[in-house]
């Protein structure tokens, strides 16, 4: 009973579960860094500072032209450098689910690799 | 699906073996794991190929945790399932022997959580359970066929310890009188059952963090808004990150209105409009929940705005003039706008559209921005202020995207209860029975007037947190609160003074009140009736019509039974209805008790648990009497806020000196007054002065007859006793000769005012001699003074002499 429930739930749902989980755990790191947010609301301005338009003469409306231009500019690098740190933090979040996925696959032969390695000799 | 219990499946086996192999093992697993690898490595660094073989060790025990966390603590039903060891719950199944008895399935049930959960909230505790359930094998099949059955009515994902008690239950042959005991039915125990399968599900979702919540860079599109942080609530703040039981499925329709009306291209306004306690504020919560943790079905422009509310009185008390709160307000609507994510709602939005105490009408700066559309506003408004409002300013009504929210009904107010309940018990660390549930719902919806469900049947829950025993609230703790607060006697008579009291109240009352039996019998009757359960609870506790002349005792019988039952005469609402003589005067009857709280509705909220003495009915509109027609017949009264209000824990007496001298006349003659009660009231009515639907309403019309002068000797005794209560600080007491009580019964008796006159005599007479006395000095403290017939007839002579002057 022992070895086929386990090897029944490690290769069925025990490997779906695993799998859902890795890659809920992805999603949630993309969802700290709000890639698709930041993507989105890229130009935005950044806090709505300086964000209302002008209503007046020219010398106005071009102050807040400028105003607005300054705020979507630190917006922009703001969320780039985010974003940037947020691939870099997924890319990462992904290898190492590759690598727990390979791991649990191969967990249940570590008794087999390790009587072989030890009737080797190899040390 | 067959109901067979397989002791050798897969499922069963892996069940026992989680049951031996429990948490405390996957702990050792994990440190043995670690050893193991470590161990590995060392000998590896000291060259020794062992390690290998060590070290891949770790490999089957961390698996074997791994296992029994993902796999064996939960253990999935499977499917198809085909023996109810397929469905049965992990815990229950890793217990069962190969051929179980229904006595061994109840000792199971007790010992695992779901069983504990009925144990705890409904009372059905494992020796219950145990005692009746049949030690004979052949009935377990039966017990599976009923636990099949009843997962299915209730939606249960296993058979559960919870489904398993019920199951149980249904199995006793006499099961219906045997849950009477414990205050249930069957169909109560199936919803015990059910709110055992929401908490787990509530845990569940909670244990699941929401994976759409726009993470660090959530606000960064939006502007900063310290007006509104400063004097507003961030409902979204207090509610993210996965709350548990915010949102309930009472709720589903208003969300998706509000999510229709903000995600749409009309006026971005929508007013919640419904009666304190409907659950408004429960929607704005749910709502921003929903918004902030960017639920599946919340439209992308709604995404990640927030919820801020802004309470209008709180506003008002903080700007010392209209000036200063017109400039707050457009200052915030401002801010609002310009930070594009806000959301903000007026709660008792009321309070801005209406000129008075506590309240500022700033419509002119509110409409335009209501009719503009442009700012997302929710309005929270009580139903009948919102009515006045929009009579008074049609454009307000018009601007505005109503969505009435309705008092909740029977079964969403429990769903409501069960899911805030996780709330009130984590705050008043107490857990309440199923039966304080049930009783909360019973007493709100007939005592509480000034909510609605299931704001109403939540107040008494809160309210019964207070009254606690041992940390479980339960049925006894919902009375004791309501009949501290609202001082209703709601439970049954449990001390022997009280049981003692009620067998003997007649002669209690008698202790006040001379003859008058029939009088005194049915009202004791009605009392006694009501306190043993047996009367019909949709009625007034009893409604009498006492019919005789004046002085005979109909008012004191009233106060008598206020007094002995009532808890004093405080108790008593008295309403002369010869006040009551115009087709107007019926809204004072039931004006509300803000305005008037001396109206008839106002008083019996306040004091549901009295005796209403309606004096003098016969001289009352015919309008205020067919008013009166609903409370003696249902026991309730529509105030003109159109509420219902209870009269059903009072006990109504009407009075009447109509026919007085019909009465007298028959009594004279010689007749006892069950020899033409039923004449004289049918003379009443041909003579037009009641009207027969209004005498059919009493319970009992009961006929007071005059009385004669050796009663009312006995009155001049009952008289003399309060005149020593009256003395009893001054450790003084007074007796009368027999004569002089015979002196002051010729003088007081009338036989059109019956015992009236008597109570001025005693005061001239007996009152005054002792006055004289202590002012003289002549009785001392510690002393009884005895007046004897010569004082009574001389003070008599003086005021004789005195009314003739």
């Amino acid at each position: 009973m022992f070895l086929v429930g386990i090897f029944q739930w490690w290769y069925g749902s025990g490997w779906l579960r695993h799998l859902k989980r890795s890659y809920v755990g992805i999603l949630r790191t993309a969802d700290f860094f709000s890639l698709g947010l930041l993507a989105r609301t890229l130009f935005n301005p950044f806090r709505q500072i300086s964000a209302t338009s002008g209503v007046g003469s020219l010398p106005v409306k071009l102050s807040s032209f400028f105003d607005r231009l300054l705020s979507r500019s630190i917006g922009a690098f703001v969320r780039s450098m985010t974003m940037l740190i947020g691939l870099i933090a997924i890319l990462a979040r992904v290898l190492w689910t590759v690598i727990s996925i390979i791991a649990w696959t191969l967990l249940p032969l570590t008794p087999v690799v390790g009587f072989v390695m030890w009737l080797a000799g190899g040390a | 699906m067959r109901a067979v219990f397989n002791y050798d499946s897969l499922r069963a086996k892996k069940a026992r073996f989680t049951a031996r192999f429990n948490n405390s093992w996957r702990i050792i697993c994990y440190l043995l794991a670690v050893i193991a690898a470590l161990g590995g490595v060392i000998l590896l660094l000291e060259r020794d190929s062992l390690g290998w073989l060590v070290m891949s060790l770790a490999g089957p025990l961390i698996m074997i945790a791994v296992w029994w966390q993902g796999d064996l603590r939960t253990m999935a039903v499977r499917q198809p399932a085909e023996t109810i060891d397929d469905i049965l719950s992990a815990d229950i199944l890793g217990k069962l022997p190969r051929k179980p008895t229904p006595r061994q399935i109840a000792e199971i049930v007790g010992t695992v959580r779901a069983g504990q959960f009925m144990a705890v909230r409904l009372g059905i505790t494992p020796n219950f359970l145990i005692n009746i359930a049949s030690d004979n094998p052949d009935q377990t099949k039966d017990l599976w066929k009923s636990a099949i059955a009843i997962r299915r009515r209730t939606g249960s994902t296993k058979v559960t310890g919870a489904v398993l008690a019920a199951a149980l239950i249904e199995q006793f042959p006499s099961h219906e009188g045997l849950l009477a005991s414990l205050r249930l039915e069957m169909a109560d125990v199936e919803r015990g059952i059910r709110w055992y399968e929401r908490l787990k599900m509530l845990i569940a979702e909670y244990a699941e963090k929401p994976l759409n919540t726009g993470g660090i860079a959530r606000d960064w599109s939006f502007g900063y808004t310290p007006l509104l942080t400063r004097f507003a609530q961030n409902i979204s703040q207090q509610v993210s990150g996965g709350t548990i039981m915010t949102k309930t499925d009472v709720h589903n329709d208003s969300l998706e209105r509000l999510m229709s009306v903000f995600s749409s291209g009309g006026r971005q306004n929508i007013a919640l409009v419904g009666p304190d306690g409907s659950g408004k504020s429960t929607i704005v919560a749910a709502f921003a929940e929903m918004l902030i943790d960017g639920h599946a079905d919340v439209p992308a422009s709604l995404l990640y705005q927030q919820v801020f509310l802004l309470d209008a009185s709180s506003l008002i008390s903080v700007a010392s003039g209209r000036g200063e709160l017109e400039g707050l307000v457009t200052q915030m609507l401002n801010e609002a706008y310009l930070a594009k994510n806000i959301i903000l709602c007026l709660d008792n939005a009321q309070l801005f559209f209406e000129e008075g105490v506590g309240s500022v009408d700033i419509s002119n700066i509110l409409l335009p921005i209501l009719e503009a559309g442009r700012l997302r506003i929710i309005l929270a408004m009580d139903d009948q202020r919102f009515l006045q409002i929009s009579q008074r300013n049609t454009q307000i009504a018009h601007a505005l995207n109503t969505l009435n929210i309705d008092p909740t009904g029977e079964d969403e107010t429990y769903s409501v209860m069960r899911d805030q309940l996780i709330r009130l018990e984590s705050q008043h660390k107490v857990t309440y029975m199923y039966q304080a549930l049930t009783e909360a719902y019973r007493i709100g919806e007939r005592y509480v007037h000034s909510l609605a469900m299931p704001g109403k049947a939540l107040k008494i829950l809160e309210a019964s947190a207070g009254y606690a025993q041992n940390g479980l609230v339960t049925q006894q703790s919902v009375h004791d609160a309501v009949e501290k607060t609202l001082n209703i006697k709601i439970s049954s008579p449990s001390t022997a003074d009280e049981k003692d009291k009620l067998l003997n109240l007649e002669s209690l009352i008698h202790q006040r009140m001379i003859n008058q039996t029939r009088a005194v019998a049915v009202v004791s009757d009605a009392i006694r009736r009501a306190r043993a359960g047996v009367r019909n609870q949709d009625r007034p506790v009893g409604t009498f019509l006492f019919l005789g002349p004046t002085g005979v005792g109909k008012t004191e019988l009233s106060k008598a039974l206020a007094d002995v039952y009532f808890d004093g005469e405080g108790s008593l609402i008295r309403l002369d209805l010869n006040e009551f003589v115009r087709p107007g005067d019926v809204s004072r009857l039931i004006s509300d008790g803000a305005e008037d709280p001396f109206s008839l509705t106002a008083q019996i909220s306040k004091r549901p648990f009295s005796v209403v003495l309606l004096d003098e009915i016969e001289k009352a509109h015919p309008q205020v009497l067919t008013t009166l027609l609903q409370l003696l017949d249902e026991g309730i009264l529509r105030d003109e806020r159109n509420r219902e209000i209870s009269f059903r824990d009072s006990i109504v007496i009407a009075t009447s000196n109509a026919g007085a001298d019909r009465i007298r006349e028959y009594i004279e003659r010689g007749y006892q007054l069950e020899q033409f009660e039923e004449q004289f009231v049918n003379d009443l009515i041909g003579a037009g002065l009641f009207r027969p639907e209004f005498i059919n309403r009493f319970d009992e019309i009961v006929l007071f007859r005059p009385l004669s002068k050796e009663e009312l000797l006995q009155v001049v005794d009952l008289m003399i006793d309060g005149v020593n209560r009256t003395l009893e600080p001054q450790k003084i007491q007074v007796a009368v000769e027999p004569e002089g009580k015979r002196l002051l019964v010729e003088a007081g008796y009338d036989p059109r005012l019956g015992a009236r006159p008597m109570r001025r005599v005693v005061q001239r007479t007996v009152e005054n001699i002792i006055a004289k006395q202590l002012l003289s000095g002549t009785i001392a403290p510690g002393s009884t003074t005895i007046i004897s017939a010569e004082q009574i007839e001389s003070s008599l002579g003086r005021s004789r002499q005195a009314a003739k002057d």
